[in-house]
């Protein structure tokens, strides 16, 4: 920690203050020096960058950049800031893409929506915007969307013309020769979901593969800033239906950090139940889509069968089997007047999980056409990791030990036994072996959380019905706070910035490890068959839902 | 003449194939629905891989800008008689996504839909309720909305 | 044979009416007993316990609209799907199917039974080829060419496995070969059975070699673009090849309708149904291989154990049965 803060005081900083345990927070006054810092950086080891946040102030005519950079190896972070001119035409700063990998796609992310030009980056294009939004920049705060939003047909009609030049220009590109063409996987394919992978396929061999992101790009970062410190917890949870608590984790704690609360004990370990609930759902829906990615429906319907006793639990605590909102800055949103019931369900949950373990690693995780598939298939090495910035259980398939719940305890965590579950070799198989070894630790976790609750009650120290919430104020002091969790696909960080007395979030960015897992397909398809395309795609467990936000 | 378009009808309500298209949450229930618990097999659904073979598109929960072409090309596809299926709120008037800007508000004034299920996401079990009845208005032998006007027909996909 | 005897072998048995009867049938079969593999119902309220499911689909896909899609090639694209059926049924002529007809004989009772098989059912890909390379649309024909690397892999083995009774009885005829068959034979050729059934799942693109039409990586391969009309041609060609095949291993290695007690098309049936259930089985429970896997697996496994399981035959000719 003091290495790296010795070397952010070599360059003319406005302040390094310490921030979280973890973090280093420091504000950069020349932004000709980042280029240098973040070099200094890596070479210490500060080797993946998160995300990049830009936070628009018109009045002040800046744009602050905060880079959000990590040591996955020693869990040492820090929060780089720059400002910069807002002027569209002085809007550019150093792209530091060619120095740390990972953080090409966000920056071309920040670039889309607001403007920033990225001096140096390999390849400056929009990206993740439709097509009418192209130079418009619609995350900038002085954007009119319903002036933009009234030429509806025009503009769907401008993002059809790009799909037919494309497609001209790749017939004329690739001719009709030889055996060279473009295959569209997605976003109509059957195994594919709302994304579209431009594959240039010589025959059956794939030799490049180009993402073509934003179909269910609903600009989630821009609605919640239009809608209250509540409403935006219904923007928050639809990053991914898959797991759906976590996201809201994530935020309620960045709130609370603004405004200075602390929650109760009994909201902790509520916190952990529902979070690992909603894990062992994504990760059953991961688990079974895996076999569905070489053509076996009946391991993915076994999963959804468990799912159904899991997603029970929510609804009877929330009402709502995937869209459970159950979270809000101050505890969890609701009492539990009869927890032993509630538990009830839970275990019942767990005794089904339970009940079809054997058969699923007889017949599955040792099928032998599935091991012929997937094992040495797509390996990462600890350096594709940490370069890359893969996340959660795809960096841990190929040993490296990461997770935030660890990491940075949050919620009650800290007082639960856990240890970093890993897999050794990093291929598809490994990817699909973590996936099983965390359903396993999340009920391990929940039994835990359980028996806390339940020996806090018997001691007095908690009370269910009273208990689920601290109040918070309606209005927030200015702040900015960063929160991260471990989602069940890798890291969330969420960066929230407030203004004084706001009913609202000032801007709130949401990174999701989908965005690099989908980045990497770059690297990992080619030189593989189409046949492997929807296996490998299968096991980095991408959700459009957080890939586009 | 009557009784054996009747027949037909009967048929096509007793059988209807939907095209695997997501564009948005609600395909998660949709996911649900298929599965052991709800099985909308036990009515005849199931999932085709291609727009060719099916009779029903689902606008699946929230439409961006960016894939309604490519959904209004899935639809064109299909083969006559076609029928489309609104779930969720966000198919209505854009739902939660009211506000953001990327989302398409009157999804159902380009593509009108037959029947809309209600809720964010609906329920397993109303997705197939709406399915059924969807069934009573095929084998009535009417005409799909979609077919009787909407904003798709001056789109370009 | 008369004309009307000929009529109802056209038409009714093993003809046209028995042939959708076992589609209707074998779809169905194959939903439910997938679905209770699934832990679902399967198809239920369609008819009694679903069984209607089938029947209705199909007339809905009759009555659909049938497109030819504008870069399509409209002869090959719409000739082909008609063509397919009636290649895929002609091998029925050469199956003794029950004892009630022909004496117990096959319609057409020929000395090359075998041969003819084996040429019918190995001429139905290259159709299936021409229905992708028709269709003018990339996954189709990626799925016409993975059909065609597949076939002539899968065709070699399947040659010699099915070439082993015809080797130990001394005959091409399937009605000789069905009743030269003893319980000693049936184990001798087991080996050649086990092959035969693997090839078999090949040829009728079934998991885990469903690769021509392999869902989550070319879309549907070469039905891609089939609507309506011409795609219940298609599948009803599938159906009648799979039912032909089945027979066809049912009638060289396990005694085609002979049977416990007494003779009869059930025997046959029942051994059909079972064929199926394995495959039914072997679906539910395997991932698809790639292509390349699949080149590999016929060309350096197969087909070598498909010539060492002809040695085989010939030394148990020698020494075992005694020529």
């Amino acid at each position: 920690m003091e290495k790296i803060k010795e070397i952010l005081n070599r360059f003319d900083m406005e302040y390094v203050e310490d921030y979280k345990p973890t973090w280093v927070k420091a504000k950069l006054k020349n932004k000709n020096d980042l280029l240098d810092v973040v070099k200094a950086l890596k070479e210490v080891g500060v080797a993946s960058c998160s995300t990049v946040s830009p936070t628009d102030f018109p009045e002040e005519n800046r744009m602050e950049i905060n880079y959000f950079l990590e040591d996955i190896e020693n869990k040492k972070n820090v929060w780089l800031k720059v400002d910069i001119d807002r002027d569209l035409e002085k809007c550019e700063i150093d792209s530091i893409t060619p120095v740390l990998e990972s953080a090409d796609y966000h920056e071309l992310e920040s670039y889309s929506t607001f403007g920033v030009k990225f001096k140096g980056h390999p390849n400056l294009r929009y990206f993740l915007i439709s097509a009418d939004y192209y130079g418009k920049f619609p995350f900038r705060k002085d954007f009119d969307w319903e002036e933009h939003e009234k030429q509806l047909i025009e503009n769907v009609n401008t993002i059809s013309d790009e799909f037919f030049e494309e497609y001209e220009e790749n017939e004329e590109t690739m001719g009709h020769e030889d055996s060279r063409t473009v295959l569209h996987w997605g976003p109509t394919h059957p195994a594919s979901g709302p994304i579209r992978l431009k594959v240039y396929v010589n025959g059956e061999n794939i030799e490049k593969v180009e993402p073509d992101i934003g179909y269910v790009w609903r600009a989630l970062e821009k609605l919640s800033e239009r809608k209250d410190f509540i409403g935006t917890i219904v923007a928050v949870e639809r990053i991914c239906f898959m797991d759906n608590t976590n996201p809201m984790i994530c935020y309620a704690q960045a709130v609370e950090e603004i405004a200075g609360k602390e929650i109760t004990p009994f909201a902790k370990y509520m916190r952990v139940i529902l979070g690992e609930l909603g894990r062992t759902v994504s990760h059953l829906i991961s688990m079974g889509g895996f076999f569905g990615t070489m053509g076996l429906q009946t391991f993915l319907m076994w999963c959804l069968d468990v799912r159904e006793y899991f997603l029970d639990v929510l609804e009877d605590y929330s009402g709502a089997r995937i869209a459970t909102a159950c979270i809000e800055p101050g505890g969890v949103r609701y009492p539990l007047n009869d927890y032993k019931v509630w538990f009830e369900e839970i275990n019942k949950a767990i005794e089904k999980w339970e009940s079809v373990k054997p058969d699923i690693e007889d017949i599955f995780m040792k099928n032998p056409l599935m091991v012929t598939r997937a094992k040495d298939t797509g390996v990462f090495t600890k350096e594709d990791v940490v370069d890359n910035y893969l996340a959660g259980p795809i960096a841990r398939a190929s040993n490296v030990k990461v997770d935030v719940r660890l990491d940075e305890p949050y919620a009650g965590y800290a007082d639960l036994e856990m240890d970093y579950v890993t897999c050794e070799s990093g291929d598809a198989r490994d990817r699909l072996f973590i996936i099983y070894k965390e359903i396993n630790q999340s009920i391990d976790l929940i039994k835990q959380a359980m028996k806390k609750i339940e020996e806090g009650i018997e001691a007095g120290e908690m009370d269910p019905k009273k208990d689920h919430m601290v109040k918070m104020p309606r209005r927030m002091p200015e702040g900015e706070a960063v929160s991260r969790v471990e989602w069940a696909r890798g890291e969330m960080l969420m960066h929230l910035v407030t203004m004084p007395k706001s009913t609202n979030p000032y801007r709130l960015k949401i990174k999701a490890p989908s965005v690099n897992h989908t980045r990497i397909l770059e690297k990992l398809i080619p030189g593989h068959t189409l046949s492997d395309i929807p296996l490998l795609y299968g096991s980095m467990h991408i959700c459009q839902g957080d890939l586009d936000r | 003449m009557l009784k054996v378009l009747d027949f037909f009808n009967y048929a096509r309500s007793k059988s209807p194939w939907i095209v695997h298209f997501c564009s948005g949450c609600c395909s998660l229930e949709m996911l649900a629905a298929m599965g052991p618990r709800y099985d909308w097999e036990r009515y005849g659904y199931i999932m085709t891989p291609t727009p060719r073979q099916a009779d029903i598109i689902f606008i699946t929960g929230l439409v961006s800008k960016k894939i309604l072409p490519a959904l209004l090309r899935t639809y064109e596809q299909m083969p006559e008689p076609r029928y489309v299926v609104a779930i969720g709120a966000c198919a209505y008037d854009g739902g939660p996504y009211n506000d953001s800007p990327s989302v398409i508000k009157n999804m159902t004034e380009i593509l009108p839909a037959d029947v809309f299920v209600a809720g964010c996401p609906p329920k397993p079990e109303a997705i197939v309720a709406g399915l059924e009845e969807l069934k009573e208005k095929i084998k009535r032998g009417e005409p799909s909305a979609s077919s009787q006007g909407g904003l798709w027909k001056q789109m370009k996909f | 044979m008369s004309l009307w005897e000929m009529l109802f072998y056209i038409l009714v048995f093993p003809g046209l009416l028995f042939l959708l009867a076992w589609t209707f049938f074998v779809f169905y079969f194959a939903r439910k007993t997938l679905a209770y593999i699934h832990k679902r119902v399967g198809p239920h309220y369609n008819g009694p316990a679903g069984s209607l499911q089938t029947v209705w689909d199909v007339f809905k896909l009759l009555t659909k609209e049938s497109i030819t899609p504008k870069s399509a090639d409209p002869y090959l694209f719409n000739i082909i799907p008609i063509i397919t059926p009636l290649v895929a049924a002609l091998p029925v002529i050469l199956i003794p199917w029950t004892p009630l007809i022909n004496n117990g004989h096959a319609i057409l009772d020929t000395e090359y039974g075998v041969l003819g098989l084996v040429v019918l059912i190995g001429v139905e890909p290259f159709l299936l080829f021409l229905t992708g390379f028709g269709s003018h649309n990339k996954y189709s024909f990626l799925g016409g060419m993975r059909i065609l690397a597949q076939m002539i892999s899968m065709e070699a083995p399947f040659f010699l496995a099915a070439l082993s009774p015809a080797l130990l009885f001394g005959t091409m005829n399937l009605y000789e070969i069905m009743y030269s068959n003893t319980w000693l034979t049936t184990l001798i050729l087991l080996p050649g059975a086990i092959i035969f059934i693997i090839t078999m799942l090949g040829i009728l693109e079934q998991p885990p070699f469903n690769i021509p039409d392999a869902e989550q990586e070319i879309v549907y391969g070469f039905y891609t673009e089939y609507a309506g009309t011409n795609y219940t041609l298609l599948k009803f060609a599938e159906f009648t090849e799979i039912l032909v095949v089945s027979a066809a291993a049912v009638t060289l290695f396990f005694g085609g309708y002979r049977g416990v007690f007494f003779d009869s098309f059930w025997w046959l049936f029942l051994k059909i149904a079972l064929l199926a259930v394995v495959m039914v089985a072997i679906r539910a429970s395997n991932p698809r291989l790639r292509l390349d896997q699949m080149l590999k697996f016929t060309w350096s496994w197969l087909t070598p154990l498909a010539i060492l399981n002809l040695v085989w035959i010939t030394f148990a000719k020698l020494y075992i049965v005694g020529v």
